[in-house]
Order: C-alpha cells, then sequence, then structure tokens
C-alpha cells in the first residue's frame, strides 16, 4: 500500500500534493495509487511505436496534466518533457526518454504494491 | 451590507468537464466545500447535463483536451446559446496559447495545470459566479422591457461612468417626444402604443451603435440619447418619424426633437437632459422645425425657474410669499355689497424682485410643487379670516384655490378641517376654487372629493369657467355652488360680439342652475352695467380694487360696515 513516507522517498512534492488536495491524504493516495494503471502510459508507448506523433501528444499531454496535480515531480518532469517535444513535434529517438517514465512508472507501481 | 448570496446555505450547482479521473476528483473535492459538484467525461455529456431543465448551473470548469468533444468545440456552440452563455466558464489548461484562444471563445477565466493552491482555485471560481450573477441582475433590470432601451437609472448611470473617461469629448443631450401620443393609447389601445415604442427602441438601437451614442426611454413616449457631438441628426429623426408614418399612415403625427449641443460639464447629468427636455417642449406645436436646440433665452428662463424651484421653501419660510385679497362685490341692489374675496398669491424675492404668479404658478402646476403654496395660502387665508372676524365682528368669505394635485391628496379634507378647528372657524366660511379643465381631467374623483367637502359645508367655485372643454350635460350634474366666468371673456366682450354671447351664455347656465355668476376682470362701468343686465350677480375686478394687502383690505370692511350702518 502507498504512504505519504514511501512517496516522499519516490521524489514526490507530497506536501504540495496534499495541499492540493485540502489535506485530505485518503484522496490523495487514492489517486496516486491510480497512476500506475493509467491507460495513457500504454498510449504513449504505442503511439511512439507507431510514429504517431499528435497521439503520443495527447497521450503524454494527459499525463502531465494528472501527475503535475499530485505533484509526482520525478515522473512529472520526464513527461512535461517529452509532452513539450511531442508538441513541437520534434523527429527524434524518444525510446530512451520514454523507458525512463515507464522505469519512474513501474517504480512507483512496486510501491504501491509493496 | 453582505449580500443575501453570501448567507444563503444553498449550494450552487458546478459542472466540471474533463476526461481525467485524477484532475476531476481533485477539483471536486476543492469545490465541494462551497459547491454542489456535477462531473462529464467530456464535452458532449456536459452539453446533455446543461439541456436538463431541473438544474441550473452557476459555473462551468471545461478541460480544453478531451476524447469525443473537445473543450474549443464546447465554446463554440455556447456562443450560439443564450441560456449556455449566461452560465460563465473557467477553462482549466497548461499551454499559454490556448487560454488566449478560449478568452477569445467567450471563457471567463482560466485556471492552470497543476492547479493552485485550493484557497486561490476558490476564490478565483467565486469571484466569476458573482461578476456573473450581478451582470446576469444588471441585464435583467437595464432595459426597459417595452422598448428594450435603457432604464433612465441604468442610462444615467452609464452616462457617468462613460464620463469619468471622456470628459473632453464633446457629447449632446437629445430628448424627443411624439406629440399628442396620449391620443395614440387612447384611440389605438395600449398594446398598439407600446408596439410602437418597441419599433422605436429597436430601430434607435440599431441606429445608434456606430454613432457611439446610448438612448433610454425616461418616460412614456419620452426618450433621451447621449451622443457624441454631430452637425446633424436627421438620420434619427428621419427613422422616427417614418416609423410614425408607417405605423398611422398619415403624416401629421409628430416627432419633436430638443437638442443641448455640446454639454455642460459643470452642469449635473441629469440636468443636461432636463435642458434638451425644456427645448423639446418650447417645440410643442411649432410645426415650421422638429429641431429645437437650448438657446441662451430657454437658458435663461430655465435658470429663472430653476431660481424659484430652488427658493420656494424659503420663500414660504421667510414669508417671500404673501397672500393678496381682491374683494367680491354683489351687485344685485342699488349700492354695491361686499361678499367675499378672492385669495391672489404674490412672490417677493429677494434678489428677483416682484415675481409675476403667471411665472411661478403654471410652472409649480406642472412639477407638484403648487401643493406647497396652496398649503401655504390655505393657512395664511384661515389665520386672515379669524383676525378679521375678531376686530370687526363679520366673516369675509375668501376663496382659496384648489389644484388639480390637491384634488388626488388624500389627506385634503383632513387638513382643510384641521386649519378651519385651529382658527375657529366653519367650512361656510371658507370658499374653494376649482378650476373648470381640472373637472374635465379627472370627473369622477373629482367629483366624489368635491361632493364630500359640499356635504361638510364648504361652497365650491368653478373657476375659469367657459376656458375648458365642459358638456352641456355634465354641467347639470356637477356639484358646485357658484360659477365664475373666465376673466378673458369679460375682458373683451364689449370688443368682440362672440365673447359677449359666450358671457351670456354661462351667466344663463348660472341662472338655470339657481347658483350665483361670478364676473372677474371687471375694469370699467359699462362692463358693470352689462354684466348686470345679464344678471350676473357678483363682480371681481379693478373696478372695485386690485388685489390688495390684508391691511389694505381693511378699508373695504369698514366701508361695507359704514354701508350696514347706514341702512
Amino acid at each position: 500500500m502507498i504512504t505519504i513516507e514511501k512517496l516522499n522517498t519516490f521524489g514526490a512534492n507530497t506536501a504540495e500534493g496534499l495541499a492540493r488536495c485540502f489535506g485530505n491524504e485518503a484522496l490523495y493516495l487514492k489517486l496516486v495509487a491510480t497512476i500506475p494503471g493509467e491507460a495513457n502510459f500504454d498510449k504513449l508507448k504505442d503511439s511512439l511505436a507507431a510514429k504517431d506523433l499528435k497521439a503520443a501528444f495527447e497521450a503524454a499531454h494527459a499525463l502531465k496534466g494528472v501527475l503535475g496535480n499530485l505533484s509526482l515531480t520525478p515522473l512529472y518532469t520526464k513527461v512535461a518533457e517529452i509532452t513539450e517535444l511531442l508538441r513541437s513535434g520534434t523527429d527524434m529517438d524518444y525510446s530512451s526518454l520514454l523507458a525512463d517514465i515507464l522505469d519512474k512508472k513501474e517504480v512507483l507501481g512496486g510501491l504501491c504494491k509493496d | 451590507m453582505k449580500k443575501l448570496r453570501q448567507t444563503t446555505t444553498v449550494k450552487r450547482h458546478v459542472l466540471i468537464v474533463d476526461d481525467e479521473v485524477v484532475n476531476r476528483e481533485i477539483l471536486g473535492n476543492i469545490l465541494s466545500v462551497k459547491y454542489d459538484v456535477e462531473y462529464a467525461d467530456n464535452a458532449k455529456e456536459a452539453l446533455e447535463a446543461l439541456s436538463r431543465q431541473d438544474k441550473q448551473f452557476a459555473l462551468i470548469l471545461l478541460d480544453l483536451l478531451m476524447p469525443v468533444m473537445d473543450g474549443f468545440e464546447f465554446l463554440k456552440k455556447r456562443e450560439t446559446s443564450e441560456p449556455l452563455k449566461r452560465i460563465p466558464v473557467i477553462v482549466m489548461t497548461s499551454e499559454k496559447e490556448s487560454e488566449v484562444r478560449s478568452l477569445k471563445l467567450g471563457a471567463a477565466d482560466f485556471i492552470t495545470k497543476p492547479f493552485d493552491m485550493p484557497e486561490v482555485l476558490l476564490a478565483r471560481c467565486d469571484r466569476i459566479v458573482e461578476l456573473y450573477e450581478d451582470q446576469d441582475i444588471i441585464r435583467q433590470t437595464e432595459r426597459d422591457h417595452v422598448s428594450g432601451l435603457y432604464t433612465k437609472d441604468y442610462f444615467f448611470e452609464y452616462i457617468r461612468q462613460i464620463e469619468l473617461w471622456s470628459r473632453d469629448i464633446p457629447r449632446d443631450a437629445i430628448v424627443f417626444d411624439i406629440e399628442q401620443f396620449h391620443l395614440v393609447n387612447e384611440f389605438c389601445g395600449r398594446d398598439f402604443g407600446d408596439h410602437l415604442l418597441a419599433e422605436i427602441g429597436s430601430a434607435l438601437q440599431k441606429e445608434l451603435a456606430p454613432m457611439n451614442a446610448i438612448a433610454c426611454r425616461a418616460d412614456a413616449d419620452t426618450f433621451y440619447i447621449f451622443a457624441t457631438h454631430q452637425e446633424s441628426y436627421d438620420s434619427i429623426r428621419n427613422i422616427v418619424q417614418g416609423i410614425l408614418t408607417d405605423f398611422f399612415e398619415v403624416n401629421h403625427i409628430r416627432v419633436r426633437f430638443g437638442l443641448w449641443e455640446n454639454v455642460d460639464r459643470n452642469v449635473e447629468i441629469e440636468a443636461w437632459f432636463d435642458r434638451a427636455k425644456a427645448a423639446c417642449d418650447k417645440n410643442r406645436g411649432d410645426l415650421t422645425q422638429s429641431f429645437t436646440r437650448y438657446n441662451n433665452e430657454m437658458h435663461a428662463r430655465y435658470m429663472f425657474e430653476e431660481t424659484l424651484i430652488r427658493d420656494l421653501q424659503s420663500a414660504i419660510d421667510n414669508r417671500d410669499l404673501i397672500v393678496y385679497y381682491q374683494p367680491k362685490y354683489n351687485i344685485e341692489g342699488d349700492i354695491p355689497r361686499l361678499t367675499s374675496a378672492e385669495a391672489l398669491i404674490r412672490w417677493m424675492h429677494p434678489t428677483l424682485g416682484f415675481i409675476n404668479p403667471g411665472d411661478f404658478v403654471p410652472l409649480f402646476e406642472g412639477n407638484g410643487l403648487i401643493q406647497k403654496v396652496d398649503n401655504f395660502v390655505w393657512n395664511e387665508v384661515a389665520k386672515q379670516i379669524r383676525k378679521w372676524k375678531e376686530a370687526y365682528g363679520i366673516t369675509v368669505p375668501v376663496s382659496v384655490n384648489v389644484s388639480r394635485i390637491d384634488i388626488l391628496d388624500p389627506e385634503l379634507e383632513t387638513k382643510l378641517m384641521q386649519l378651519l378647528e385651529e382658527n375657529g372657524l366653519s367650512p361656510e366660511e371658507y370658499m374653494l376654487e376649482v378650476t373648470e379643465s381640472a373637472y374635465c381631467e379627472n370627473m369622477e374623483r373629482l367629483i366624489e372629493v368635491i361632493e364630500n367637502l359640499r356635504k361638510k359645508g364648504f361652497r365650491i367655485e368653478m373657476d375659469d369657467f367657459g376656458s375648458g372643454y365642459s358638456s352641456l350635460n355634465m354641467i347639470t350634474t356637477l356639484p358646485i355652488d357658484i360659477l365664475k366666468i373666465d376673466m378673458s371673456f369679460v375682458r373683451n366682450m364689449e370688443k368682440d360680439e362672440r365673447n359677449l354671447k359666450l358671457v351670456e351664455l354661462v351667466a344663463g347656465i348660472a341662472k338655470f342652475l339657481k347658483i350665483p355668476a361670478v364676473a372677474e376682470g371687471v375694469e370699467t362701468e359699462s362692463q358693470l352695467k352689462t354684466l348686470k343686465d345679464m344678471g350676473c350677480q357678483i363682480i371681481q375686478g379693478y373696478y372695485f380694487s386690485k388685489p390688495v394687502p390684508p391691511k389694505d383690505f381693511e378699508t373695504f370692511i369698514e366701508k361695507e360696515l359704514e354701508r350696514r350702518r347706514n341702512l
């Protein structure tokens, strides 16, 4: 089960995330626990594989909003980075950036399961 | 004062439109503190929720990028729907470009993602809800429902706003009205009249928009326009006159305009339009021109009248208003007998000198201030009758004027009875003059009031008889005790046969009604003889005396006493 301590070790700005939830810890943790199952991670991966940068941007953009609101800083920073690159349609190899994002998602997923 | 809506416990409904559960829930958690929150997954669902009649939403929080239907599409649809446009939309975005685009599409505000702190977010939502509710109240109340133009209060308020930032731009005040409009309502019905006013209102709105001008319907058929100065307003006149001609298929129902160009900013806004209206009124009956400009002569008159209005109360307090008395004589026997007097008001103004009653009586009749003058006169007269009664042991009944507005005063009878009681007088010692035209205007009410006063014992004189429009049938049923023949007929009866016939006719009517006829304005011996031959019993005029102050009137009482002693 995810806890504030675990999220702090992950690098999340939990004080900010909690404040945004009006101090409602149960709500905050419940919402954080939905992130590893967030469908947009798969959509991002599949769209990049299919070189569909528009669909990839939409997925990244949606993730960016959600991660930002929960202040999951390590994931948010990377997703914000890929969103801006995709917004401008940058033709590049996204695999390492994507891998980094998916790794961090897995770490968060592990914290949620433990 | 704390607004009612801030104290109410009823929560307003807010719709959050976002496809991301996390965003929805965070926002919902914040807003549910003060609002009843509903959610929609995308803009299509939002439109469905908004189309339900059971719930009125106070605010929409809208994500922009969503599946099925995005936020921009929603904003475009909203622009075409009046009910939706009344609900403010706050857009949620993380892109600068989207902020501008959504504001251009009618969004009230935006909040950025990640969301700001909850307190800030709530405050922004509250602000927008309040702003839109205020706007809605203004929208509902600022317009006159008949013409669609501003109401007078809002019109002046908008001018005040405009004037805050553009006092150096020359502007004009325009007033126009439709001559004899009351006849339109009377003959064609109120619906027809309202339809006409609505047509004028809608034409004005179209015409004035590009002219940088605003308008209101100030009263009945009177319209005010405030415009950046222009050389000519012929286009407006032609449009309004065109509507009138179309409506009536005739050319003689006329619109008349009063204009004060380049208004003086040192004068109050309301006065700009009073002056334009004075110019408009000046235009009455003048078919040679439809536009009258407020000029120096009118200004002098306007300022004079304003001074009189301003100084009336102090004139009463300082006794600058003085009651004069003109004797009335019964000429039935060989020697005329003093029967009564008429009270006439005079004004000795401290700076303007003697003011002709013709200058202030019609003015105060028009604005209702005549009631103050009348009440003052009634009191003065009651005191005077008592003083003479105490000094000479006889009553000289005095007639006082009762204006149209007094008739509508529910306290009239009480006021009169009270002042008689204070002075130990009975109603028989006090006479009331009501002008004939008042009978014609408000007959039922007037007859009721007069009947009551007569039952109390007051005697009623019908003043200026012959100048109004009484029908012969009406005359026989009127509750009156004395007929006063209009002064102008008496003055002209020796010069003009028709006036002589009219005097004869009125004297005949009085005889038929078995009441005395009073002739006013009698100046010569030959007039007196003519009137006596006609059977006119009572004479008032310069032949006997001009109106005089109370002290001078005592001579007439003393002479009357002497006449009685010599009988």
